[in-house]
């Protein structure tokens, strides 16, 4: 039988009769389906339903058949016709009401009947794919369909569902019909070891080694002129007098630093020491970047605390519990260059001694007795000798220029008296003693001590990265007078351009604030809406009351975007904060 | 009668006029249409291979064994729209793919514009496949069927071809 008569594929031009046709054969299936639906479970027959038969077994077979190939809408199906041809599409409807003959969609001729099947697959020939497929029933064999949802678990973890979101995934996108077949991968072995690879793993070492030189090299090999100096990119290195003790210590700095125990895998990697032998660690714990939370460096982030504290201490004159950790591990750098810092030491000393927190207080004290160097105030030997005198312990003598720790309390000169001071040492030893450690001696110093040895070394970083702090590269003014907000301070109306460069205030984050409220010495400004997020360091504060901003871009990165009209106007007002002590052009 | 034999929940080992063999277990069996409705595989999950089978083409068949219905009426459900936009959403995605089919062109045409689809925009004109809008491969798709374009870009395409014929041999297509 000729399958071009009866399956005719649909072109859009044939006339409406078709469609029509099928709109109907929907419609109606969709009417079995409504009704077939409600009757889930029940035997019943409704008038729609095979017309005239009302015998309870038949519809309920009829029922299922309805109910599966209800199931079967949408999904694609292969379906073999009388002639031997196969055709693969989109299931769209059914006659129900008839003779189930079905309609596909999209269909494609997968193999030809009427070709006997002699010739081989791959010279077979593809065929458009035809809009709308009718099969009538007569020509039906057979539907298979894969996969098909049956029941309503089906439905709900149908994968097919999340495709029918217009969201397409990635590989939804990039999916290939055609699954390749791949290489069996290898892993990477190499061959013979080059000669190459050992150097590789050596070349760095030791730079004092170093006997190659790339831009001699270069030069050579290329005849390619370096112009690569140095000091374009980091800082000159001084040559002087002092060299070779600055030489030297940064050399013991370094030992230091290197020589500390360390429970980090990379860190331990770096310096030879190989760490957890026995685990099973592979490569991926070994290298990668991802903090797994194995192996987590303690020390490291006490460092970090030190270093932000003492900043803070240096800013605010403050006296913080961190810094007495800073007793762990300290050691006294002998360094010529923090001399100076033993008359703010001392006036620290005093500060802390008025300071009312007696735990901390003692513990800092003990650790924080300058020991810079021995040129110290005869004030502060003083105060030392005084709390050696109340333990009378020698031992703690002895013990104590080892065991002193870096204070960096800088910044307040404030008030110094000794007398008090010391009895309120005293009392704060005394205090101290009775919360130390178990294994310290009687003496709170001790106790002290006992603490800085029993959290692990003197391996030391704090005091000689805070010496290094507080002397070289701390830019903030040890002796700058104490802030104090000034309420009736004139305020402070900026000129048209920035006295500094604006640092990188983003312009979506402008700070508002209705009215000037005494800020606090904190850099975190009241801020709403807008933007992103707070640019941390150095925000500029000025006086809203002043004026309106005149003209905003003032105060803009002069490179970012221009957002003038978000800005400002009437009652907004941008607040920039900025930690005063570095705000010189005020008036106060 | 076929009617005794073709209770839910048989198993059938089925033989029809086509030639095709298989076993199933019947979920339903509508004497008038004729048609069988069949289950293939064992497991009663939410998914199944459905089979609908008209009864007439049998061509022979036996009854394996006898098994509960494998159908949980109480689990059927169906909710027409998302069939609805399943089928709207099948619908979109053949359209898409039909644009890279060819039309009259073997399989091993079908596989080396697919092959060339990965790194190369390509697209069918006839039986012609046209990539990057200069280089034409026409039938038989040989290396020495490359014309056009740049050089350049005819090599590259000819070097594709070549590599992609290879990889077909030594994978030993059975398409």
């Amino acid at each position: 039988m000729n399958m071009q008569q009866v399956v005719f594929p649909k072109s859009s031009a044939n006339g409406f009769g078709r469609q029509r046709g099928d709109r109907e054969v929907g419609a109606r299936l969709e009417n079995k389906m409504q009704l077939g639906k409600s009757n889930q479970g029940r035997i019943q027959t409704t008038g729609a339903l095979a017309a005239g038969k009302t015998v309870g077994n038949e519809s309920f077979s009829r029922d299922r058949l309805v109910y599966l190939t209800t199931c079967l809408i949408g999904h694609p199906v292969e379906v073999h016709v009388k002639s031997g041809s196969i055709y693969t599409g989109i299931f769209h409807a059914t006659d129900a009401e008839n003779d189930f003959g079905i309609i596909l969609k999209m269909a494609r001729l997968i193999k030809d009947g009427t070709l006997c099947g002699y010739k081989s697959t791959t010279e077979f020939v593809s065929k458009a794919p035809s809009k709308i497929l009718i099969i009538p029933d007569k020509e039906l064999v057979q539907i298979i369909a894969k996969d098909v949802a049956v029941t309503r678990d089906g439905f709900a973890s149908d994968p097919q569902n999340e495709k029918y979101q217009e969201i397409l995934i990635d590989s939804a996108i990039s999916q290939s019909r055609h699954v390749e077949v791949e290489r069996e991968l290898e892993p990477w072995v190499p061959d013979e070891d080059d000669l190459q690879c050992p150097e590789l793993e050596n070349i760095f070492d030791g730079p004092w080694n170093r006997n190659w030189d790339q831009f001699e090299t270069n030069q050579k090999l290329f005849g390619v002129k370096s112009t690569f100096n140095e000091e374009l990119y980091t800082t000159k290195l001084e040559r002087g007098p002092q060299t070779r003790e600055l030489e030297k210590e940064a050399m013991r700095i370094a030992r230091e630093i290197e020589g500390e125990d360390t429970q980090d895998l990379h860190l331990a990697e770096e310096r030879g020491v190989d760490l957890h032998d026995d685990f099973d660690i592979d490569e991926e714990m070994r290298y990668s970047s991802v903090y797994r939370g194995r192996g987590v460096d303690d020390s490291g982030y006490e460092d970090e605390d030190i270093l932000l504290d003492s900043h803070n201490i240096e800013t605010f004159g403050d006296s913080y519990d961190s810094l007495s950790r800073s007793a762990d591990g300290v050691r006294m750098p002998s360094s010529s260059s923090l001399v100076d810092d033993a008359p703010s030491s001392q006036a620290a000393i005093s500060e802390d001694l008025n300071c009312s927190r007696p735990n901390d207080q003692a513990r800092q004290l003990a650790s924080e007795l300058p020991s810079k160097s021995f040129s110290v105030s005869a004030s502060e030997s003083r105060i030392r000798d005084k709390l050696l005198g109340e333990h009378g312990g020698s031992s703690d003598g002895n013990e104590f220029p080892e065991k002193q720790s870096v204070s960096e309390k800088p910044s307040s000169s404030g008030k110094l008296s000794e007398g008090p001071a010391s009895s309120k040492a005293t009392d704060e030893m005394h205090s101290a003693s009775s919360h130390g450690p178990p294994d310290s001696s009687t003496s709170s110093n001790s106790d002290c001590v006992g603490t800085v040895s029993a959290s692990g070394g003197f391996g030391l970083s704090p005091s000689s990265s805070m010496g290094s702090l507080s002397s070289e590269k701390s830019t903030l003014n040890p002796h700058a007078k104490e802030f104090k907000l000034n309420p009736n301070a004139k305020s402070f109306t900026p000129s048209q351009t920035p006295v500094r460069p604006i640092s990188p205030v983003s312009d979506g984050s402008f700070y508002y604030q209705t009215q000037m409220s005494p800020l606090p010495h904190m850099h975190m400004p009241v801020s709403f809406g807008i933007g992103p997020s707070f640019p941390g360091h150095q925000p500029v504060i000025f006086n809203p009351q002043v004026a309106p901003i005149q003209s905003p871009q003032a105060y803009f990165h002069p490179n970012g975007p221009q957002y003038g009209q978000q800005m400002v106007l009437g009652q907004r007002q941008v607040v920039y904060c900025q930690p005063e002590m570095q705000y010189k052009g005020r008036d106060y | 009668m076929e009617g005794e034999e073709f209770a839910v929940g048989c198993f059938l080992s089925i033989k029809t006029t086509l030639g095709d063999e298989f076993e199933g277990q019947i979920i339903s069996f509508d004497r008038l249409s004729n048609i069988l409705v069949l289950q293939e595989g064992l497991e009663s999950g939410p998914r199944r291979n459905i089979r609908l089978l008209k009864a007439n083409h049998i061509k022979e068949f036996s009854l394996l064994r006898q098994d509960e219905d494998p159908l949980d009426v109480k689990k059927c459900f169906l909710d027409l729209t998302s069939l609805q936009a399943r089928e709207d959403s099948a619908i979109r995605q053949a359209e898409a793919d039909s644009e890279r089919l060819g039309v009259g062109v073997t399989s091993e045409a079908q596989t080396l514009f697919d092959a060339l689809s990965k790194t190369l925009p390509v697209r069918w004109d006839k039986t012609v496949i046209v990539v990057m809008n200069e280089v034409r491969v026409s039938s038989p798709y040989l290396p020495e069927s490359v014309s056009g374009g740049t050089p350049a870009a005819n090599e590259r395409v000819r070097k594709v071809l070549e590599f992609e014929r290879k990889r077909m041999q030594t994978r030993g297509t059975s398409q």
